[in-house]
Parts: structure tokens; sequence; C-alpha cells
């Protein structure tokens, strides 16, 4: 599959695909591992399971692992493999539900299909194709009443290969994907070793304070340096060993949801926040498979289709938001879509019906509660059984998988409005960056992720107010409540705090409710390793763990969503800054137009409207193509149009985008760097340059601000891969792969071939002889005879066959595609 | 084999805890301090890249707070995953038990109940045999009332 993709793009964009290939590998080995260490988990439950069909544990977790297998395969496109797990879930979903008695022959079915996937697995890691098997006789078996079949291996690997490359008659070379060398080892080993190199760490501290008050030593002090040296490198690679970000996870989200989303004929953004939190590699993988369930639900359920989103009054395309924070040990993950909510009623009724609640107790149910019912095993919102999301067993297997990792998952939900599902995730050692801070002549730590900024109360503006016994700052515009840490700690009268020497650090939560922290003193920025502290410290509910500073002195890292829940200054269900932004603007000289700065290539600060702009993107210098008037830039596996690149050169190395967005289309502005966020306040001067909508102070200063319009005039709609139209091609000639697929691809359309997507236009070659299977809107007849005539066309007859196409697209202005 | 002991002084009384949960006695010499924690916790304290939770043991007893905790002896022990650094007047050696523990009619006095395994004699006469676990949780509700 990966060899194929290569073939042709390799020539066209050479570094970027490539590094989205080299990424696919990576997940491909990922889906490799983890299904043979899942099948090696579940071989004792299967032996069991035989043993006892009616076990309904048993049962369970096998169930869970087609359901897997299934899902992953969804992702892989492994039509065989999926087309066969779900044969098994289906089958075993019966079983569960209690509409079937699992008995000997369905026992053995279901062995037999978990041995081939087993052996599927073994050859897709191999690289090799698998035979042209009978899976139909397989799945034939579980039929009710079909015979005991005997658990034959597959035939080996002589027929027909199922991969695209077998085409060109070449065998494929066996085990040629060499594998890593790895081993397995247990945690807590890795565990001792980073506490004895944390020992070690101190006592090399210890070693060298005695050095210097020994005074220099030629002979000590170069042998000493470099067991420093060796020992940070240690530090370094054992703390590496068991972190990963979790942009590596989400690296795979976006391919997950663009499929998803296609498959289902809605329209989904993806908004990524925190990629940089680090987080147990162990805890990542843990997490891997409740978030693609949870992306399918919401995908499937909770956003609408596009024409409905219009309805409602909402944008087209649906917005689905990822945002990770770290906070000690807990790593706190919300995904929120922004689609019809879940009907905590409807919950209700079919947990009724399902006989999980009585009609009784669901009646006497608050609205929450009802929303929890989504956790509880056979119940689903889903009116109709669907591949994607299947039938609606997601839930309970996402939260038995994250309790089962010591994590909780909770959900909230309005009408109309969207979902967001709140995962937190313990850690049982992690680095995290933090602030430290200075409170009556103590240090404690503040996770960074959730400080916006620090602000002094003497040297900037800020404004403070009181309502009621409730201190409130105004800043940047926006009124902040306020709190003094010492108040918190209960050991300063919150009456006499001296608000006016205070540094206040303003922090944002997941939620992304602000407030801000009144402290004595702001220190340093440190990396930290975070423990776990003793369950009657945990008690206060103000500490989430405690780390050692440079010179071996215990601090305390505090719990920020705790004491912010204690304070009273954060609520459950989220609620966007952006309300309280509009409230306060009242007060204020005119409305604030939030905006963006940045300095453009050419060194100029510059600003751009914040609601423009989708995301800050970092890219290589390779993944930038200009060409003459074409410039473009390639963003992980997407291509945008590229603006801003005419005003100076390109940077070395690594460049910043903005990536902006009309609402249909987005296009990608390059900058040098990105300086802050801001408002503009006062009027805005039209200026004599179409490009520019005006230029205005900010902070002082006059800024341009970049009209947006503009910047899409000719920048927009054709390069957007997923709005793109599709077009079928006769899959059996040779002609039609090599020549005709990249004219196709190059006038805009995407090419597919698989049967059962309702492409836009067909195209039809030499008089029906080659015929692309599957339906279509529009066809295009094709011939190799110059002299062709009536609707047909000469196949080198480019004018007209872009033309042919063009008017294909214009006709079927795709009134059924959301289907 | 018979039992051995950590004596030491707690309250101003001879006791003794069993030397198979303490893992070394150290001299705490810097305490991190926890506000908002429960009195018995008297703060944090490092010992190798470490950090202890130091308990007065008098206040988990019910008694008054120790005077000075910088300075005092503090036996370590385990528990759960978490590492706690008990405060004691003083520390003595390690000696054996000369008998099992037992009960006395009438018990110990206040605050002694709870954390006491019995009597224990050793060679230098009777001694309290003290559950460190039981100090980790602080004064029971009970003895607050009291």
């Amino acid at each position: 599959m990966a060899n194929e993709l290569v073939t042709i793009l390799g020539h066209r964009l050479p570094s970027a695909i490539k590094g989205a290939l080299k990424q696919m590998d990576d997940l491909l080995a990922d889906f490799v591992a983890e299904t043979r260490e899942m099948l090696e988990a579940i071989g004792g439950e299967l032996v069991a399971w035989e043993a006892e069909p009616s076990d309904s544990a048993r049962l369970d977790s096998i169930f869970r692992f087609v359901h897997t297998v299934k899902g992953n395969c969804g992702f892989f496109d492994f039509p065989r493999l999926e087309k066969l797990s779900h044969a098994a879930e289906d089958a075993l979903a019966e079983c569960r539900a209690g509409r079937r008695e699992p008995d000997r022959a369905l026992v053995s079915a279901v062995l037999a299909i978990i041995d081939r996937i087993g052996e599927m697995t073994d050859a897709i890691e191999a690289g090799q194709g698998f035979a042209q098997g009978d899976d139909d006789e397989l799945i034939a078996a579980l039929a009710v009443g079909a015979a005991d079949v005997a658990m034959e291996p597959a035939p080996n690997t002589t027929g027909l290969i199922e991969t695209a490359n077998s085409d060109d008659g070449q065998p494929e070379k066996p085990g040629k994907a060499a594998l890593q060398r790895t081993i397995r080892l247990p945690v807590s080993l890795l565990d001792e070793v980073m506490k004895g190199v944390s020992d070690m760490v101190l006592a090399r501290n210890d070693l060298a304070r005695r050095l210097r008050e020994a005074g220099e030593q030629p002979a000590i002090d170069g042998p000493f340096e470099r067991l420093s040296a060796i020992l940070a490198d240690v530090r370094t690679a054992i703390t590496r060993m068991r972190m990963q970000r979790l942009e590596y996870l989400f690296g795979s989200l976006p391919r997950l949801v663009r499929d998803l989303s296609a498959e289902l004929g809605k329209q989904v953004m993806v908004d990524f926040e925190g990629g940089d939190v680090e987080l147990d590699r162990e805890m990542i993988e843990m997490v891997r498979d409740p978030l693609t369930h949870i992306i399918r639900n919401a995908i499937d359920h909770g956003i609408e289709a596009p024409a409905d989103r219009l309805k409602s009054g909402k944008r087209e395309i649906g917005l689905l938001r990822f945002s990770a924070r770290q906070s000690g040990n807990r790593i706190s993950l919300v995904i929120t879509d922004d689609g019809r909510g879940v009907p905590g009623d409807r919950l209700a009724a079919k947990a009724a019906a399902a006989g999980i609640v009585s009609e009784a107790e669901a009646a006497r149910m608050s609205e929450r509660q009802k929303l929890l019912l989504m956790f509880e095993p056979g119940l689903s919102t889903a009116e109709a059984v669907s591949q994607v999301s299947g039938r609606g067993v997601g839930m309970d297997v996402v939260r038995a998988n994250i309790e089962k990792v010591g994590g909780t998952i909770d959900v909230t939900s309005k009408a109309g409005e969207g979902t967001s599902f709140h995962l937190q995730l313990p850690l049982t050692l992690s680095i995290i960056a933090a602030l430290t801070v200075e409170v009556e002549g103590q240090l404690y730590a503040i996770p960074r992720s959730y400080v916006e900024e620090v602000a002094f109360a003497n040297v900037q503006d800020i404004e403070f107010a009181r309502a009621g016994e409730r201190q409130l700052i105004t800043f940047r515009g926006r009124r902040v409540p306020c709190v003094a840490l010492a108040d918190v700690f209960g050991i300063a009268d919150p009456r006499r705090i001296a608000w006016g020497s205070k540094t206040l650090v303003v922090m944002r939560l997941a939620s992304d409710e602000v407030f801000a922290l009144g402290v004595d003193r702001v220190h340093d920025h440190e990396d930290v390793v975070v423990k776990p502290i003793a369950p009657a410290i945990m008690d206060t509910r103000l500490y989430a763990g405690t780390t050692l500073l440079d010179d071996g002195r215990p601090i305390l890292l505090l719990d920020i969503p705790s004491i912010a829940a204690q304070r009273g200054l954060s609520s459950e269900m989220r609620k966007r800054v952006v309300s309280a932004e509009s409230e306060n603007a009242e007060g204020g000289a005119g409305t604030r137009v939030p905006v963006m700065l940045f300095f453009g290539l050419d060194g100029r600060k510059r600003a751009l409207r914040l609601e423009t702009i989708r995301r800050i993107e970092t890219i290589r210098r390779e993944a930038i193509d200009i060409e003459g008037d074409r410039a473009q830039a390639v963003v992980g596996t997407e291509i945008f149009s590229l603006a801003g690149h005419d005003c100076g050169p390109l940077p070395e190395g690594r460049c910043r985008l903005l990536r902006l967005s009309d609402g249909d289309s987005q296009i990608a502005y390059i900058v040098r760097e990105v300086v802050d966020a801001s408002a503009i306040t006062h009027d805005m001067v039209a200026a004599d340059d179409p490009t520019l909508e005006g230029t205005t102070l900010i902070e002082g200063e006059l800024v341009p601000v970049l009209d947006v319009h503009t910047l899409f005039v000719g920048r927009s709609a054709p390069l957007r891969r997923d709005a793109a139209p599709i077009c079928r091609l006769p899959t059996d000639s040779e002609w039609a792969r090599t020549i005709l697929e990249p004219l196709v691809k190059a006038a805009g359309y995407a090419v597919t071939a698989a049967p059962d997507i309702e492409a836009d236009v067909a195209i039809v070659m030499d008089e029906g002889e080659h015929l692309p299977s599957g339906p279509a809107r529009a066809t295009i007849w094709l011939s190799a005879n110059p002299e062709v005539g009536g609707d047909a066309i000469y196949r080198y007859d480019r004018e007209a066959l872009l033309g042919a196409l063009k008017q294909a697209t214009l006709r079927g202005s795709r009134p059924g595609r959301a289907a | 084999m018979k039992e051995l002991l950590l004596m030491c002084l707690i309250a101003g009384r001879r006791a003794a805890i069993p030397a198979v949960q303490v893992q070394s006695v150290i001299e705490i010499e810097a305490v991190t301090p926890i506000p908002g924690a429960a009195d018995f916790i008297v703060g944090l304290t490092a010992l190798r890249s470490q950090a202890l939770t130091v308990i007065d043991c008098r206040v988990s007893l019910g008694f008054r707070p120790s005077d000075r905790v910088i300075g005092s002896r503090a036996a370590v022990i385990e528990h759960e995953g978490h590492q706690y650094a008990l405060v004691v007047d003083e520390a003595f050696d390690v000696t054996e038990a000369l008998a099992e523990p037992v009960e006395l009619p009438g018990g110990f006095g206040e605050g002694w109940g709870r954390a006491t395994r019995g009597m224990v004699e050793t060679e230098t006469g009777p001694v309290l045999l003290i559950d460190a676990v039981q100090l980790l949780h602080g004064p029971c509700p009970a003895s607050e009332a009291a």
C-alpha cells in the first residue's frame, strides 16, 4: 500500500509526502504490534470461552477484540480484515444482546476468524500481500445453524496477492521490512532506573558543591565534568524512554476524521491544542482506542450533515476540538464537537427499553444522570447500524479502557450546541513545564500549560475592582476573577491583601475559563519531575504532586483545576471567554476586534483578524513549493495555497504559517514570527492599498491590518482536497492508470476505485470495453479512435476532455453527496 | 527469631517501632510546609531524590505538637508506595523484644490505644509497641472529639 503511494506521488512532493508515509508506516507498525498484543492477551480467554461458550465476561472481551480490530481496519483500508472482524462482531453482538445462544459451532467459527486475523497481521507486518483466500467460508460458518468448521490454517501465500504491487508480476520480496529490534520491559524497572538516576544527579550536585569549596583541582575537575555530561545524557535518554508527545497521537487523527467525514457526507474541521504535552508512552496507547471511538461517535451522531447545520444556523463545517492540558499527575483531554448534542431523554428511554433502568428510575433521573447512561453496556443512540460507529458499543468499551488505566471520563452536552468529553488520565511519572512562584516565603510550582500570562500589578496597567467579596481585575479588556494564593492556603486574610504589590498569574483552564492567581513573586520556568503525593496531602485538594528543586528541596505542585473548582472559578459547562469579552465591551471605548500580531517575512509588523486564523503551523522549508505565480505549502498531508511569501526571503529551516479559513476553504500565510494576540480598540484608517483593510493603532504602534478578502481571492477553493469531486476510472486499463489518472487529478478530481462510493463522474473507454465499476452521476466516453463522433471524445483531445470534466462537476452540483 | 525493635521516645514515653517497618532513621534538616494540610502533617522533606511526608507522631497520637521539628530524629517508613518520616522525640538503638506484646487491662491511656499493639518487654524494661501505619492517618475522630 505504501509503495503504491510513493510511485504516484513521490516525484511531485518528495519530502513532505514521504514524511507522511513514514508516519503511516509507524502507524502500521503500531497496528500490527497492538493487534498481536491483543491476540496474545486474548489467547487464554479464547480457550476459556471454548470450554464455556455462555460465559458472558469472556464473550465481552472477545467482542472487544474484534471490535477494535474492525475499527483499526477502517482506518488502514484492509477490506478483508475489516469484513472478517465485522462479521465476527455482528455474530457476537447478537449473543451479547441475548438474541442468540453461543454454541460450539459459533465458537469454532469465531476462533477460525481470529486465527485468520492473526495470519493476516503477520502478512501485513512482513509487507507481503495475503493470499487470496476464501473468507466467505469463514463468514458463512458464523451463521446460525452452520456446520462446525475445522480450524484449518489459511492457504499459504502462493495464490494471487492482494496488494496493488502485484500487477507487475514481480514476486514480493519476503520480509523486506527490516524490523527495528526492540525488547519489552516492565515499567516498574524503568521507574527504578529513573529513580536511581535522579539520586545520582543529587549526589553529583552534592559532590560539585564540595569540589567548589575545595578550590580548583584540575586532576579531578576534568573527569568530573565528563561524568556530569554523561549523567545528563543518561537522564535525558531515560526520561525519553517513557515519554511521548501527544502530537504523535494527534497526528493520526486528521486522517481518520477526514475519512470518516467523507464516508458519512459530513464536513468536519479538526482543531488541536496541547500537542506538546508529553504523556507516558503506555498511556498514549491506552487512550488511542477510546479516542477513536469518541471521534467516530462525534462524526456519526454528533455533527449534523452540512444542510442540517445550515438550517440550524451553524457553519456548514463542523468543528472537532481536542485540547490537552497537563497538571501534576493528571492529563486532562477534552474532546468537543459542535454538533446536535446528545438527547438525554432519548438515552433514558432507550435505557428503559433495554432494561438497564426501570421506567420510574428513568423518569427521576437528572439530565446529567441521563447523559451518563451512554456509558452503560448495550446502549446506543444510533438510529441505524452503520459501518462507522457500529451499534453503540463504543462508549462502554471506552469507559472500561479509560478506567482500566485509572482515568475517568465525563460528558457534558447541550442540545443543539454540542457535546464535550472530558478525559482525566493519571501520570505515573511525568516531566512537566512549571512556573515556580513564591508565597509567604515558600515556593510552589504551577503547571505552565495553565499559565496564559504573568502580569505585574504595579507595572502594567491593571485595574482592580471588587464585586461583593470577589476581587476582579481588568486585564486586556476583560474582567477576570482573581484570588490570592495566600488566601487559598488560608494563611492570609482576603480583605487585607496588598494587591498592588502582587504578581498576577493569569490562568486558562481546559474549559477555557480564565482567572488570575495573586502571588508574591514569580521565580523561574523549570521542567520538573512530578511525583505523587501522600493521600493525606491529596485530601487538601490543593496539590497535584511534588517535585524537587535543583538543590534537592521538595516543593508542591498546585492542582489548578481543583483550586479553581473550590473557589467557584470554573463551572461545569464550558463557557467561552469570547462571551465574557462581548459583555465587557460595553464599558470600553467602542468594540474590540481581536487580532493576531506578527512579523511578515519583510520584518514589518502586521495584524490579521483573529477569527480567520484557524491554527498556527510550523513546517520545514522544503514543504513549500513556489513556481511563478503558484505558491503552495504542505501541512501534514494537505496542500494549501500560500500567501505572504512575496514580501521577503523565505526563512531557512523552519517556517511559521498562519492557517486562515474563510469558512469554506483554507490558505496558509507565511510569517517570520508570531507576536501575540491583541485587539484593535482604535478606529481603522483606510489605506490606499487593496491588500490592507486599513491601518490602526495597536498598543501604541501603527500596524497595518491585512485584508483577508483579498488574500482569499484567487487562492481558495480548487485545492480543497476533501471537497474535490470524485471521478471513477476504468481499473483494468494501463492507459487509464498511467496517463488519464494524473490528468484527471490535475483537473481537481479525486480518483476512486471503491465500488460503494457514488462518483461525480465516470470515464468509460473504447466503446465500453473498459468499464469502471460502481455508480456515477455523469459519464464521459473516451475513444482511442481520433475520428470518433457523437458524444465520445478522442482520448488525446485534452481540451475536450477537460471541458467535459468541468461540465460534469457543474452539472452535478452534488445534491446527494451528503447522503 | 525475636522481633527487632527501634527504640524511641514519643511524647515523652518510651516506645518501639518494629524494625521491619523502618527503612532508616534520619535527622530532619529542612521542612517544606504544606498550607491547608491537616495538623499532623508537618510538611515535606527530601531524602536523596525522594520527598517524604513528615508526620508529627505527637499530633497523630492526639497530643500537643512537637516544639521543634528541625533537628529532630524521624523514622522513615513506606506505606502504599508513599514514603513518610515519623518525627519522634528521640531515636535510640535497635534491640530485641524479649517476649510477645501483651495487652494491659485498662489500656495505655488517652491517645495510645489505637496506635499501640501492646506492651513489650526489652532488656531495658517495658515499652509500648507502636503500629507505625496507624500514625499515618492522623488522630482518629474519636480522640479529636475527646
